[in-house]
């Protein structure tokens, strides 16, 4: 047993040599290209990202009707904004909004893998692929929570997301006190990726 | 029985790792890359509602790869090496594996370029960009692969309804987080349409197009009361064939 969790003193640059030699015999037998990998990480900087879920975020906050409209029909909410394309595409062909508020607390999970809304959040940060993130936030959601350092009071109720199927999950977080003087610009830029998956609060920058 | 199964609720793990990149190595984003890529390229996707013209791509690459692929060697582990490892590690060993056990790349070859890297890690890549194979790959990642059908036929339950959470027989890969198996939930929603899985699970049930539902379970149900925490609800977006009427 306790060998099996020993690690070889190279493990980092044992991983880099083998994937370079995977993605180099790849490119050697066709598979695929020498840009190929590029391509998908470009995407991932430009087009899909958080960026675009404080946008949205950002958009709710101002317009109470829009808000209302991103949880009703989610999919068509987000085709109201000027958006990069791909807003319904890879793991985002299904893609739901909920709300916090004053009487909920929203937290999305992935028990079984690491599903993750891409077009509006992109990649999962690591703590979200972490099985013990998994495994502990199902049970006791308000305790993770408190490491992530949010304090929920046992009045409000907290509702745990398993996207265990289609639909990808996201967070419209509450919007800090004291920001009615930010613009929807400035506003956009307080929303994280932590705060659109119910692990953060977004915070009124320090005056 | 798999614990990747029943990861859901797993008891004395310890603290939450709260790092908040995305990749801790910069290898990290070579593994996904290419992942991504071979989805972008799997031979299903003729057949997706999107008509993607995999058939003609320029490339060797003639599987199919999906999520369910890579989510079924996760947990097909060996499970404690499954907590072992980082995420992007899994990945790394599930798919080099998948290229040696297809005939796509030897191990020897694998092993030989591996030290060539190894004692020469600022090598280049072979030069082979191909504008064709990006065009789709953007295709991929801009419309995605839904498994959305219409419905044909009413579905079985409808919001309101008290339903129980079936059991079936353990298989090599599921949608159904184990902890909620044979508990009794309300269903909330029954999503528009129906929806296929990229494969057939076999006696586990899913794969061919059916509905979906999301169904809300009091934590205190799943956990007993003394176990859980107050005032929870859990959603969980369940296929039909994971519901059975609660009688």
């Amino acid at each position: 047993m306790s060998q099996l969790f020993e690690f070889s003193d190279d493990r980092e640059a044992s991983s880099a040599a083998r994937v370079r030699a995977l993605e180099a015999l790849l490119i050697e037998k066709g598979v695929i290209a020498t840009d190929s990998v590029d391509v998908v990480l470009k995407h991932f900087e430009t087009m899909a990202g958080p960026f675009n879920g404080a946008k949205i975020v950002a958009r709710a906050w101002v317009d109470p009707d829009y808000a209302r409209r991103l949880v009703e029909d989610t999919p068509k909410a987000i085709a109201e904004l000027s958006l990069p394309l791909g807003m319904t595409g890879a793991e985002g062909e299904h893609m739901a909004a909920v709300a916090n508020d004053a009487n909920v607390h929203n937290l999305i999970i992935c028990t079984l893998c690491s599903c993750y809304p891409w077009p509006v959040l992109g990649l999962p940060p690591y703590w979200y692929k972490d099985p013990v993130f998994r495994a502990r936030g199902v049970r006791e959601p308000r305790a993770v929570l408190q490491e992530f350092g949010v304090q929920v009071p046992a009045t409000k109720e907290v509702k745990v997301w398993d996207s265990s199927a289609q639909i990808r999950w996201f967070v419209v977080p509450e919007r800090p006190a004291n920001t009615e003087h930010l613009s929807e610009e400035e506003l956009a830029a307080l929303v994280t990726p932590e705060s659109m998956m119910g692990v953060a609060l977004v915070e009124a920058p320090a005056a | 029985m798999k614990l990747q199964h029943h990861l859901g609720g797993i008891e004395n793990l310890g603290p939450v790792n709260t790092e908040k990149r995305v990749f801790v190595e910069p290898w990290e984003q070579r593994i996904f890359g290419i992942h991504t890529v071979m989805m972008a390229e799997s031979a299903h996707l003729s057949d997706a509602p999107h008509r993607y013209p995999v058939d003609t791509l320029p490339t060797a690459f003639k599987s199919n790869w999906t999520w369910a692929s890579l989510r079924t060697g996760a947990e097909d582990m060996q499970p404690f090496e499954y907590f072992k490892y980082r995420y992007y590690e899994k990945w790394l060993g599930g798919i080099s594996q998948f290229f040696v056990d297809q005939g796509y790349v030897s191990a020897e070859e694998l092993a030989e370029k591996t030290a060539h890297y190894s004692a020469h890690p600022d090598a280049p890549l072979p030069d082979r960009p191909n504008a064709e194979l990006a065009a789709q790959i953007d295709a991929y990642l801009q419309n995605g692969d839904s498994g959305y059908h219409a419905l044909d036929g009413a579905a079985r339950f409808r919001a309101g309804d008290t339903v129980r959470i079936a059991d079936p027989e353990a298989v090599d890969h599921t949608r159904l987080p184990g902890y909620l198996r044979n508990k009794i939930g309300v269903v909330d929603l029954a999503y528009p349409g129906a929806f296929s899985y990229f494969v057939s699970t076999g006696v586990d049930g899913i794969g061919a197009p059916m509905p979906v539902y999301r169904v809300a379970f009091d934590a205190a149900s799943i956990w007993g009361p003394g176990k859980s925490e107050p005032n929870t609800t859990i959603y969980a977006d369940l296929y039909e064939a994971y519901i059975q009427a609660a009688d």
